[in-house]
């Protein structure tokens, strides 16, 4: 295990019940680093996420988070070790309002005024919504949302399943510019689940492929070809 | 569910083992009945007194049992009908007349009272998607709305202090204690060849996944109202018993408490075993009397301890694990459930007409504003094998929903074979020929594979309500799963010792069992090994060249849906993007898009979302 | 005229109060607790221990209220939380729950009817009639309870918490909160309300071992009927009180008494997720 490393896994198999979807998947994210996993729907990665945050259990393997092995915690607790994550559905309380979904995210209320400032200068629409209902955004708007609210508490490991889905290219543009942008100021790990390529190579420092719960290829997003190599994995 | 013909040799064959449960049976019933009779000369006369009682209440308890114990049908309510059954004693007799005629006419109204109230009840109660926590609820109102019925009676019913003293047969307590007793060892003897025949299986598997039930073909709904019917007719003998022994009926007889005591002697006795709660209903009513007198407030308290603790702790009931403890100290085996013979099954000719398998016409499924499917319009032909494809949330899993159930689409019509599916619960669609194989392999943990595999056969098959078939006749799509994968030898192995892949071959020959035309699967593939993936492969394409059933499939492994589809559908975002050949599909710029998630709607100009 | 108004309203405003204690538990952890009666005699009974060590009658409430919910936790955690994943065996067990906190009571108290201390009696005078004071100021207190459980929920962290986890489970545990401690003090605060409705009710009834058995079947039908919302509760609470009460008035008491019963059964069969 790296000095640096803030979350590892190693070796893990998991899955729903006796199944096994992810099979004997080994990686890492260093600190400040931004690790891409890329695949095509039904390959596991959802379900390493929802492992890795404790939601499933582990079949084998281990996980661990800034050094320390996480692998049987619940999920809350993991999340009190300054990981935010943001899952793939149902991410939002659509009937709290903006603010409310805003301090969920933060365990110590006390912050607020100064970091939501923070957030409204990445996401501006965000200043006069605070008491608009999360259920009545646009999907674009609910997503960053979502993305404002990981960042509320300045975590140290970000996990997000699939954010650009259904998306228009300009929001796209702006959450991967505020990952990038926020790496830069607070160094922040983030680790992410992706389908779209263009996406995951603009942002990411690293690429995985996963493939039937396995890892089947990985390298630097900014060594050539890399896009090709990708693209060729998730082909129809 | 008539019970089975059987021809001579079928009777040769396969007679030995239900004639050996029937036989155990009588055993067990003639030892009983021999404990009967001899029992009131060696007890005393108190002793007799309060059994004789017990005894009744036992029957009554063996009810709750079949609906709560076996088809997970949570009831406050036996105790109305127990009362119905009383008070039609005490009424007739008080009121009317009192012979031998006046008895049998009280008994008929008391019992068809009492099915008439259970037949309204199970309406209210067992509609379909009902919850069972509403079912729970209405068996709750019902001793409730009773009791105060009774009270309301005024000098008719007795009101709050009940009729007593009317006339009835004062016969010598051992003829009363041989009555009751006869009554209850019948009802037991019935009860244990019910609950181990392939009706009884069915409750079971009700109990564990009602909803796989109604994609079997299963009418879960008629059911159990009949089982509610049949109950309460017994509850309603049982208490009409018990009036004319004790010679009195007061409203405790049909309320809620003695409701209460009926789930806590099951539970304790040993819920789903029949045996357990008629001997924890006696042994706890009898030491009841017993303490009442000296300590009835400890007795009652550790009553309570024993029933939380039991909830908690110990589901199965004291006397299960009783029973297991002695049997380890025995070092003896519980009895295996023996492995019936598998046959083909006469094929059935499919009528080879002009209509078309299935047709979709602008079929539709919003949630309020939210639309999940969209104008969804496609024909499926016999021997195809057509792979449903498309990003998360394209609303694929909504659309099988729609082919297997008719009250789930909001809009447009599904045909199969020229009928219209309408708004038939999934149980009909089935009989339509909808087979339906969820991602999941939801099949029931404690039955044997055998029994999961008959439970398919329920609308093909007369189903016996007193012996479990020893012949299973499976199609032979069916058959061939059960054979390849393994499972043949193991038919008498609860389905919680198999494995994962076997599970999804013992889904899948579920499902073929039905004999279906149009076969849905969902995500078949999910969570098997490469070989495991080849055999369903292999299934899926002779099930389509050999039976020429229509097969749809969800599949998020394109290679597999390369392999073996003839075509294929995509869709995105509730709407069908692309319908064709596979080739057609591979090489599409469109899919490739959807699939890279570069979105597909133009930015609107002056770019915030 | 005016009585029957009065009635329906004070009426409305005791079952309101009794039930709320239900309606929090089911509303968060989706469990039907069923010795909610036994907590509300508990309550009852907690009033008469003060009558007889002689305290104010205003001192029972929050005694009563402090029984409640060290018990209520203790019960959580031994006797609610294994059941987690089984509903309806924890309307079993909690109903033998309240078995067990009767026959405690019976041995420790004996069943005789008590005697306790109201806190206000006599009748006000206005308007040409005269009317319980004791009911009148119920309205008040289920008012307070109302507000003050409504306040809880949308105005703390605990209520923030509460909601989020009412919504969605696992994406508050996802968010760092740890829904079992949410769980149990719900529980616990669940007991406590229950236990000062009992409080609370005694002038109105006879304090003895079977006090809260009427209100739980009443309580339990109403919260489902509410669809588990503080303002759903109240509607319920005057539609259907105000029907038990005008039926019992003008047809029978006896069958007034079902009148709650039978319209919530009703109400669930047409329309299964409550009014609320």
């Amino acid at each position: 295990m790296s000095a640096e490393s803030v979350l590892e896994v190693a070796g893990v198999s998991s899955g729903y019940g006796e199944a096994t979807v992810v099979r004997d998947v080994s990686l890492s994210v260093k600190a400040g680093e931004i690790v891409a996993l890329l695949g095509k729907n039904g390959m596991g990665k959802s379900t390493l996420l929802k492992t890795i945050m404790g939601y499933l259990p582990v079949q084998k393997g281990a996980v661990a988070i800034l050094q320390n092995d996480v692998t049987r915690e619940p999920p809350h607790r993991i999340a009190g070790r300054g990981v935010a994550y943001s899952p793939q559905a149902e991410a939002i309380f659509h009937d709290l309002t903006v603010r409310e979904n805003l301090v969920l995210g933060m365990p110590d209320p006390r912050g607020f005024d100064a970091e939501f400032a923070r957030i409204c200068g990445i996401f501006p629409f965000m200043k006069d919504r605070l008491a608009q209902r999360a259920g009545t955004l646009s999907g674009g708007e609910q997503k960053m949302l979502i993305l404002a609210r990981a960042l509320m508490a300045r975590p140290k490991l970000i996990l997000i399943d699939e954010i650009t889905e259904g998306l228009q290219p300009s929001v796209i543009d702006r959450l991967g510019k505020a990952l990038l942008d926020e790496r830069e100021n607070t160094g922040v790990s983030i680790f992410l689940v992706e389908q779209h390529i263009q996406f995951a190579l603009r942002v990411a420092d690293r690429w995985a492929v996963l493939k039937l719960g396995e890892i089947d290829d990985a390298g630097d997003c900014a060594a050539s070809g890399a896009a090709v190599r990708i693209a060729d994995h998730l082909a129809v | 569910m008539s019970g089975e013909a059987m021809t001579e040799s079928k009777a040769a064959a396969g007679g030995a083992k239900p004639r050996a449960e029937l036989g155990r049976v009588l055993r067990w019933g003639a030892l009983a009945v021999a404990l009967l009779i001899v029992a009131p000369f060696v007890l005393d006369t108190y002793t007799v007194n309060i059994l004789i009682r017990a005894l009744f209440l036992a029957a009554l308890a063996l009810t709750v049992d079949i609906l709560w114990g076996y088809t997970g049908v949570l009831t406050f309510g036996q105790s109305a009908f127990f009362g119905i059954g009383a008070y039609a004693c005490g009424l007739v007799f008080t009121h009317y007349g009192f012979g031998p005629g006046w008895a049998v006419l009280a008994l008929a109204a008391g019992i068809l009272a009492a099915m008439a109230v259970g037949l309204l009840v199970g309406w209210l109660a067992f509609y379909h998607g009902a919850s069972p926590l509403y079912a729970s609820i209405v068996t709750l109102a019902l001793p409730i709305v009773l009791t105060q019925v009774v009270f309301a009676g005024g000098r008719f019913t007795g009101s709050s202090s009940g009729l007593s003293g009317f006339p009835t047969y004062y016969w010598d307590l051992e003829v009363w204690f041989w009555i009751a007793g006869a009554f209850l060892i019948l009802v037991t003897c019935l009860a244990v060849l019910f609950v181990r025949s392939d009706m009884g299986r069915v409750l079971v598997a009700i109990r564990e996944n009602e909803m796989r039930c109604a994609y079997l073909g299963i009418p879960v709904s008629r059911i159990k109202i009949l089982l509610m019917v049949v109950m309460g007719g017994i509850g309603a003998v049982s208490g009409f018993g018990y009036a004319a022994f004790t010679n009195v009926v007061a409203p405790e007889l049909t309320g809620f408490l003695l409701g209460t005591e009926l789930l806590i002697w099951v539970a304790l006795g040993g819920r789903g075993t029949i045996i357990g709660p008629v001997i924890g209903t006696i042994a706890i009513d009898v030491t009841s009397s017993y303490l009442s007198g000296s300590l009835p407030f400890v007795w009652k308290l550790l009553i309570g301890i024993a029933f939380v603790l039991v909830i908690v702790a110990l589901p199965q009931g004291l006397l299960p694990e009783l029973g297991k403890g002695l049997r380890r100290l025995l070092r003896r085996q519980p009895a295996a459930k023996p492995a019936p013979e598998l046959r083909p099954a006469r094929s059935r000719v499919v009528a080879a007409g002009a209509a078309a398998p299935l047709v979709v016409e602008g079929v539709a499924r919003h949630f309020g504003s939210l639309r999940v499917l969209q104008d969804i319009s496609f024909k499926v032909g016999r021997g195809e094998l057509l792979s449903l494809v498309g990003p998360n949330g394209a609303g694929k899993t909504t659309l099988i929903r729609c082919l297997a159930d008719g009250m789930e689409r909001s809009g447009g019509r599904v045909v199969i074979f020229g009928k219209d599916l309408g708004r038939w619960p999934p149980d009909r669609c089935v009989a339509l020929g909808i087979g339906r194989k969820f991602q999941a392999a939801s099949i029931y943990e404690t039955l044997t594979v055998a029994e999961c595999l008959r439970l398919a056969r329920y609308r093909l098959e007369p189903f016996s309500l007193w012996q479990a078939s020893p012949i299973l006749e499976l199609p032979e799509a069916a058959l061939r799963i059960v054979s390849e994968t393994g499972l043949a030898e193991r038919l008498d192995i609860e389905v919680r010792h198999l494995s994962h892949g076997q599970k999804q071959a013992l889904d899948l020959a579920m499902v073929l069992a039905l004999e279906p035309t149009i076969v849905l699967l969902d995500e078949p593939t999910a969570g098997l090994t490469k070989t495991e993936r080849e055999r369903i492969g292999g299934i899926l394409t002779s099930l389509v060249e050999r039976e020429r059933l229509s097969v749809l499939l969800v599949e998020h492994d394109l290679d597999f849906v390369r392999q073996i589809s003839s075509r294929v559908i995509v869709m995105h975002q509730g709407r069908i993007v692309l319908d064709g050949s596979v080739a057609e599909v591979v090489d599409s710029e469109l899919v490739r898009e959807i699939y890279a998630g570069s979105g597909h709607e133009p930015a609107p100009a002056g770019g915030t979302a | 005229m005016s009585v029957l108004i009065l009635d329906i309203v004070t009426t409305a405003a005791i079952l309101f109060t009794v039930a709320t204690g239900l309606m929090i538990i089911l509303g968060v952890m989706k469990l039907i607790n069923f010795a909610h009666g036994a907590f509300l005699t508990i309550g009852g009974y907690a009033a008469y221990i003060a009558t007889v060590a002689g305290w104010s009658p205003w001192a029972a409430i929050p005694f009563a209220a402090v029984v409640g919910l060290v018990l209520g936790l203790v019960v959580e955690y031994v006797i609610v939380r294994p059941l987690y994943a089984r509903p309806l065996d924890a309307i079993l067990a909690t109903w033998g729950l309240g078995i067990i906190i009767g026959q405690l009571i019976t041995i420790g108290f004996g069943r005789e009817v008590q005697f306790v201390e109201p806190p206000i009696s006599g009748a006000v005078e206005f308007l040409g009639l005269s009317y319980s004071t004791y009911r009148l100021l119920l309205v008040l207190v289920a008012v307070v309870i109302g507000a003050g459980l409504t306040g809880l929920l949308y105005f703390t962290r605990f209520g923030l918490n509460a909601r989020a986890v009412i919504m969605n489970e696992d994406l508050a545990r996802g968010l760092g909160i740890d829904s079992t401690k949410v769980r149990l003090a719900t529980f616990g605060l669940g007991a406590a309300l229950a236990s000062v409705a009992g409080a609370l009710i005694t002038p109105l009834v006879s304090v003895d071992p079977n006090l809260g058995l009427p209100w739980l079947v009443n309580s339990f039908m109403l919260v489902l009927a509410s669809g588990v919302s503080i303002p759903g509760l109240m509607i319920v609470s005057l539609l259907l009180g105000g029907a038990q009460v005008v039926v019992s008035t003008y047809v029978s008491p006896i069958i007034g008494g079902l009148t709650i019963v039978v319209l919530a059964a009703l109400i669930l069969r047409l329309r299964p997720q409550g009014i609320g």
